[in-house]
């Protein structure tokens, strides 16, 4: 069965272009069952070769698949190989499993919109680069696939092209995943020069993982600091995290999928498949722990304050993101992994259940114009309160046990700062997850009355999906419960054989039960109280007891410039825009009209010259000065009986950039002489 | 001199007389064929070159002949191969397009054939003047294809034509310098002569400078691009894309062959010069293509970037470099013949090829966006397609031989190039159409346009997908340049 | 002796090149061109090349400049300034030519590019249109043939081009 792995990106390549090319022909129905099909039969593959693998002694887990030789060159050869190991099948199965779910979502959510073949084209397209990003063998596959799921992206986000703002936040997402693509592929090659020059020119994950040690150091904190530049702008981390918010004016499905489960994790796959490089390059290790929980910090503050029912999933996945990078970056590579899987759940599930609402709402987002749904879309709000929970972090859903994990792997490794300001995130997670809930689903709706007539629950396509994923995020977390094991959680068993190479494995808890114990009750107790704040100031029956200060109004009021500030998301994009991209657009305005500008600028600094000269040789027979000095275009000026009446005008100046490559190409040779 | 010494060899240059004849055949068909039924003779022409194709890698010749004139080893089959391939594609398309544009004619299809000629001239030419009326015979059938566009063809052609004119000059100038210090034109010669020579002969370094700029006039490089976006627009599109093809690819063969055996015991000298030439022209033709407007002048600047990036591969002077460049002259050949296909089919036929007209060419035109975005991808160097898998070698060979900053101002300029290249994808897949409709194709449009696309689209997948093959031939092709 | 004919010719021919730009007349602009090619002409016979100075004053004196005066004086042009095809970059154009001139100067002053000139020798002044027949007809008879097919391209393109004009 593993031999089949090739198969499970094929079948959704294909039935992205089967729906790119007679999709506008099929009925609806046809391009949904074909793109979810595509996706479905990836996942029982998935599911085979995990059986399969599981199976297998632990040291055997690890299988390549080479499916032919893609490129030789230079003593070096690449294959086209996918690696089965524990952390590809991980990843394949949340890919597939989450993704079919979203497809089935899909033929529901999108069944008004003429483009729908478009959509599920790009969709099996997105899920096939994602697959191969997560099963390629080498760095080249996987530079496929990042480059693919950032294509994809890019055509998902700006969807509805009508929208103006949605072809902005496509461009927007695709030039930020640019600059941080940038470090990835200079990483890239550092990586390659550096082997070359130790003789080990080659692209393999085995191979470079086996010679990484004779890199050196800096080089090495180079290369993986490059790396990590990539997982930034892919996986919307501080300073590249701005496109991720925007992002959410693609479909609902597509935030689920590509900007909750799938792709923005793409970075923290990244760092985890090269854990042995990252576990040898300490120093990277640390800036992107702090990278990652400063951006879990960050992003859950702006989350705090939005209205936008999207946009607080989008800012808490951001912050989510950050927690798992937080998590690698210490070493912790299983439960960064883990946090990765419960959050494909319950993340995938809220997007997912705010589709579900907006779509019954007729298209608003607006939760000040939403609330009391639960009356009439029960399924949608159990689940999505399902999902608020294991994101808050209360036990026994997954979000709960990885995010503890996360949390007591940074306490028992002494970064005890990583862990107080992740404990303070939880409970801000806990806050504006619940403030969201009560503010959708409880209380009385604010909305106008015809969208209030239309509101209903979803069809079953939508309802399905969510509550298969509500069972998911219930019960994800099963897979990272400790103390049953003597080694380790289950989840540690199974990755022991990818992540023992690094320094940092993960080793169990030696600190004893006790103290494991005591700081779950601690984030359990942050958690619970970060949702009674919520419910103190946006549950109406609990608002009672509420002192007079936790009033949302009044609170805004106090805190006035605090309000503004995170409303505002700290003005990141303004500074961003006033920093970067205005300057940048001024410097593409010069390089637009260089070819006519230079030329232009020349001419008038001649003009300026001609001037200059007329002043200084006032009495200078100017006939002569021309006629001298213009001898030098001899062969130009003799076609000039031909020009007249081409009335081009330009082709002077074209002999004279001609000429000036000219002479600095042969003085430059000469005085290298 | 005595015959036998000269070794007239026939075999040495059959395909190149099979050209030529097919030229002349055309020449006179064309007498005898009445006004509307001139696209026979573009049937004729094209079905012509694949027929020869085939005796291409059958003579291969390792000897000079014609007095050290012509060698027709692996390296000029390969190129040659090339050569066919792009003019067979460009003639093809021209049947259709000149129907359109009204003006169908005998001349247009034997004067692209003498251009193929040209062309392998210059790819088997062992000596400099040899080389230099293949570049003339080449060059003077396209200043004559560029103007056979009414309207806007002779302002472009003329442009070409003066700064062609002044670039042979200074191409001439250079070989002289290299006959003052060698006292022979010949390449081989040359290069046993080279290796006596002091460090600083100044005529070396002048002959180095001047040839070094008459071909980078040849393959668009800055500052010596100037003529190519203006030529690129006014010619009929069909020529355009030989021109970016074709030509291109025959100044490399020739600026390869020069610099690698004539002068490598002074690689250090030029190969500084043309770091900074690859340099400088990638990262201009990148930036430059991101305001255009009219998809001829968008890829005329990716021409120039993709120019430097190939330049690269002669930068580093070594077999991997040399069949990088072949590799990725074969790999140009597919996705910009493409390119220029689906430009030439979507433009509304009054020359107008804007960035605009391709909206909403998804929901038109399905396959059309597809290949079109296809060859977008390619173009701007995203695996699996064959763009990534020749900038890969290109990149590879320079690391291999030291030159990392080079390789990282590659990737720089390939990053910013995908904005430009992005855009087309954008306007066809996220922008509606407004506006007249295409004009419906009758079958035979179909028909002619699809036999290109579907080529080049799967010879761009599977150079790709399975890079290994052509490799390999690549690397035996330049086998010649480095063995001496 | 021979270096004060060079001086000579080569002034003038660089005067008259420089007055082919900047007289208004188009018939003056192609006299003072003859007097151009004609120096040219009279510099290959100091190189000892005798066949190519006969060439020069056939072909370039002879054929081209009477077909350009014809067109000139048959489709009577009319006077134009210089500085009307100029587009103002004399100023930058003189700057460019000065700076090729220097480093050619400098380059022969400072004896970096000198080649001693060949004796008269019989072969080179009775001979030279057989030496360059034979070559032309052995050693050289590919790229020979190959200028052929460049003529007859040539030819073809500069009727096609007329024609098409006359057509339109």
């Amino acid at each position: 069965m593993v031999e089949l792995v090739w198969l499970i990106p094929l079948l959704p390549l294909i039935g992205s272009v089967a729906n790119g090319v007679f999709g506008s022909r099929l009925s609806k129905g046809t391009v949904g069952v074909i793109g979810s099909a595509a996706v479905g039969l990836s996942f029982l593959i998935a599911v085979s070769i995990f059986w399969r693998i599981m199976t297998l002694p632990a040291d055997a887990r690890s299988i390549e698949i080479v499916a032919y030789n893609w490129l030789t060159s230079g003593g070096m050869s690449i294959d086209a190989a996918f690696l089965i190991d524990p952390l590809s099948t991980l990843m394949i199965l949340i890919v597939t499993g989450v993704g079919f779910l979203i497809h089935v979502y899909s033929s529901g959510y999108m069944h008004h919109d003429k483009g729908l073949w478009r959509f599920f084209s790009y969709l099996n397209l997105f899920i096939f680069f994602m697959l191969m990003l997560v099963l390629g063998a080498n760095y080249l596959i996987m530079f496929l696939g990042w480059e693919g799921v950032g294509l994809c992206s890019y055509l998902l986000i700006g969807f509805w092209y009508e929208k103006k703002s949605a072809g902005d936040a496509g461009k927007k997402a695709f030039v930020v995943n640019r600059i941080g693509d940038f470090g990835f592929i200079l990483g890239l090659f550092l990586l390659f020069w550096t082997l070359s020059d130790l003789g080990a020119a080659s692209l393999n994950y085995k191979d470079v993982f086996a010679a990484a040690h004779q890199i050196p150091p800096v080089t090495l904190t180079l290369i993986t600091l490059l790396f990590f530049v990539g997982a930034v702008g892919k996986s919307a981390q501080i300073p590249l995290f701005v496109w991720l918010p925007d992002a959410m004016e693609g479909p609902t499905p597509v935030s689920a999928l590509i900007h909750a489960a799938t792709m923005v994790t793409a970075g923290v796959y990244m760092v985890a498949r090269n854990n042995v490089l990252y576990s040898l390059a300490p120093y990277t290790g640390e800036v992107v722990a702090i990278i990652g929980i400063g951006t879990a910090l960050f992003a859950a503050t702006i989350g705090l304050v939005q209205n936008d029912i999207k946009k607080v999933l989008a800012y808490s996945t951001v912050s989510q993101l950050g927690y798992m990078f937080a998590a690698v970056g210490i070493g912790a590579y299983t439960a960064g992994v883990f946090h990765l899987m419960t959050h494909a759940f319950f993340k995938g599930l809220m997007f997912l259940g705010s589709g579900s609402v907006i779509h019954a709402m007729s298209g608003e987002q607006d939760m000040r114009k939403m609330g009391g749904l639960h009356g009439h879309m029960k399924i949608t709000s159990i689940t999505f309160i399902i999902g608020a929970l294991a994101i808050a972090g209360i036990p026994p859903l997954a979000g709960f046990w990885s995010k503890d994990e996360i949390l007591w792997e940074a306490f028992e490794k002494g970064h005890v700062g990583i862990w107080a300001v992740g404990l303070l995130t939880a409970g801000m997670t806990a806050f504006y997850m619940f403030r969201q809930v009560f503010m959708t689903f409880t209380g009385k709706c604010r909305a106008d009355e015809h969208t209030k007539h239309h509101i209903h629950e979803s069809p079953g396509s939508m309802t399905v999906p969510l509550i298969v994923l509500a069972v998911l995020a219930a019960i994800g977390g099963l897979v990272g419960i400790p103390f049953i094991f003597a080694d380790g959680t289950a989840l540690h068993q199974y990755f022991a054989p990818v992540f023992s190479h690094g320094a940092h494995a993960v080793v169990a808890a030696e600190a004893g039960h006790g103290l494991e114990i005591l700081l779950m009750a601690v984030s359990v107790a942050v958690g619970v109280s970060g949702i009674s704040i919520a419910a103190l100031m946006y549950y109406a029956p609990a608002r009672k007891y509420a002192p007079d200060f936790l009033a949302p109004e009044k609170m805004a009021e106090t805190l006035a410039p605090a309000h503004r500030l995170l409303y505002n998301k700290y003005y990141i994009d303004e500074l961003y825009d006033y920093l970067i991209v205005n300057p940048i657009k001024r410097l593409c305005r010069y390089c637009l009209d260089f070819d006519l500008g230079v030329i232009d600028g020349i001419v008038n600094g001649a003009g300026w010259l001609t001037r200059f000269t007329a002043w200084v040789s006032h009495k200078f027979d100017i006939y002569i000065v021309d006629g001298l000095v213009n001898s030098a275009a001899t062969f130009v000026s003799f076609n000039s009986l031909v020009w007249r009446r081409m009335q081009t005008g330009y082709l002077q100046h074209y002999a004279l950039i001609f000429v000036i490559g000219l002479i600095l190409i042969v003085g430059g040779a000469l005085l290298s002489r | 001199m005595n015959l036998a010494s000269l070794n007239i060899n026939i075999y040495s240059l059959l395909p190149l007389l099979m050209v030529v004849g097919l030229a002349l055949f055309v020449l006179v068909l064309d007498f005898f064929i009445p006004r509307g039924g001139k696209r026979a003779l573009g049937y004729v022409s094209a079905l012509g070159l694949v027929c020869i194709l085939p005796f291409v890698p059958m003579f291969i010749e390792t000897v000079p002949s014609y007095a050290g004139f012509v060698i027709a080893d692996t390296y000029s089959a390969f190129f040659n191969v090339v050569f066919l391939v792009s003019s067979a594609f460009a003639i093809f398309i021209s049947i259709d397009y000149l129907r359109r544009l009204g003006s169908e004619s005998g001349e247009y299809y034997y004067i692209m054939l003498f251009a193929t000629a040209g062309m392998m001239i210059m790819a088997s030419a062992n000596d400099l003047i040899g080389l230099y009326v293949g570049l003339e015979l080449m060059s003077m059938s396209f200043y004559i294809l560029v103007a056979l566009r009414p309207g806007k063809g002779a302002e472009g052609a003329l442009k070409y034509f003066v700064l062609g004119a002044m670039s042979s000059g200074i191409l001439l100038y250079g070989i002289s310098f290299a006959y003052g210090f060698s006292g022979t034109t010949n390449v081989n010669e040359m290069a046993a002569i080279v290796y006596r020579l002091p460090d600083n002969n100044t005529y070396l370094y002048l002959a180095l400078a001047l040839i070094g700029a008459g071909f980078a006039f040849k393959i668009a490089a800055f500052p010596f691009h100037v003529w190519s976006p203006d030529a690129y627009e006014g010619a009929p599109t069909p020529v355009t894309a030989l021109l970016s093809v074709g030509s291109k690819a025959a100044a490399f063969a020739v600026f390869l062959r020069v610099f690698a055996v004539a002068l490598p015991a002074f690689h250090g000298q030029w190969s500084d010069m043309l770091w900074v030439i690859s340099a400088a022209t990638m990262i201009f033709g990148s930036v430059v293509a991101i305001p255009q407007k009219n998809i001829i002048r968008m890829l005329a600047y990716s021409s120039i970037a993709h120019a430097g990036v190939i330049l690269m591969g002669i930068v580093v002077n070594s077999s991997a470099g040399a069949s990088a460049v072949l590799y990725y002259s074969l790999v140009y050949a597919f996705m910009n013949v493409g390119a220029f296909t689906v430009a030439a089919l979507a433009s509304r036929g009054d020359g107008g090829e804007q960035l605009t007209d391709l909206r909403g060419l998804a929901s038109r035109r399905p396959w059309l966006a597809f290949f079109m975005a296809l060859f977008m991808v390619s173009l701007a160097g995203i695996p699996p397609t064959a763009g990534f898998m020749a900038k890969f070698f290109v990149l590879a060979s320079a690391v291999h031989a030291g030159y990392y900053w080079l390789a990282v101002i590659a990737v720089i300029s390939t990053a910013i190039a995908l904005f430009f290249y992005a855009r087309v994808i954008f306007y066809m897949y996220m922008r509606d159409y407004e506006g007249a409709e295409l004009p419906e194709r009758s079958l035979f449009t179909c028909v002619t346009y699809g036999v290109v696309l579907i080529l080049t689209a799967v010879g761009t997948l599977a150079l790709g997908v399975y890079p290994s093959a052509i490799l390999d031939i690549a690397v035996r092709a330049v086998g010649p340049l480095f063995t001496i | 002796m021979e270096q004060l004919f060079f001086y000579i010719f080569s002034i003038v021919a660089i005067v008259s090149a420089i007055l082919v730009v900047s007289v208004r007349n188009p018939v003056h602009s192609a006299l003072y061109l003859i007097i151009c090619f004609l120096q040219v002409a009279a510099m290959f016979v100091l190189l000892r090349s005798p066949f190519l100075a006969a060439v020069q004053v056939f072909i370039y004196v002879g054929a081209v400049m009477v077909l350009f005066l014809f067109a000139v004086m048959v489709l009577d042009l009319g006077k134009e300034r210089l500085k009307d095809s100029m587009h103002s970059q004399s100023i930058l154009g003189g700057a460019l030519a000065i700076v090729l001139f220097f480093i050619a100067f400098y380059l022969v002053y400072n004896g970096d590019i000198v080649a001693p000139l060949g004796a008269y020798t019989e072969t080179a002044l009775m001979k030279n249109t057989e030496v360059i027949g034979a070559a032309l007809y052995t050693k050289y008879i590919y790229p020979f043939e190959v200028v052929s097919l460049i003529l007859l391209v040539a030819l073809v393109g500069a009727i096609t081009l007329v024609m098409r004009h006359k057509d339109n």
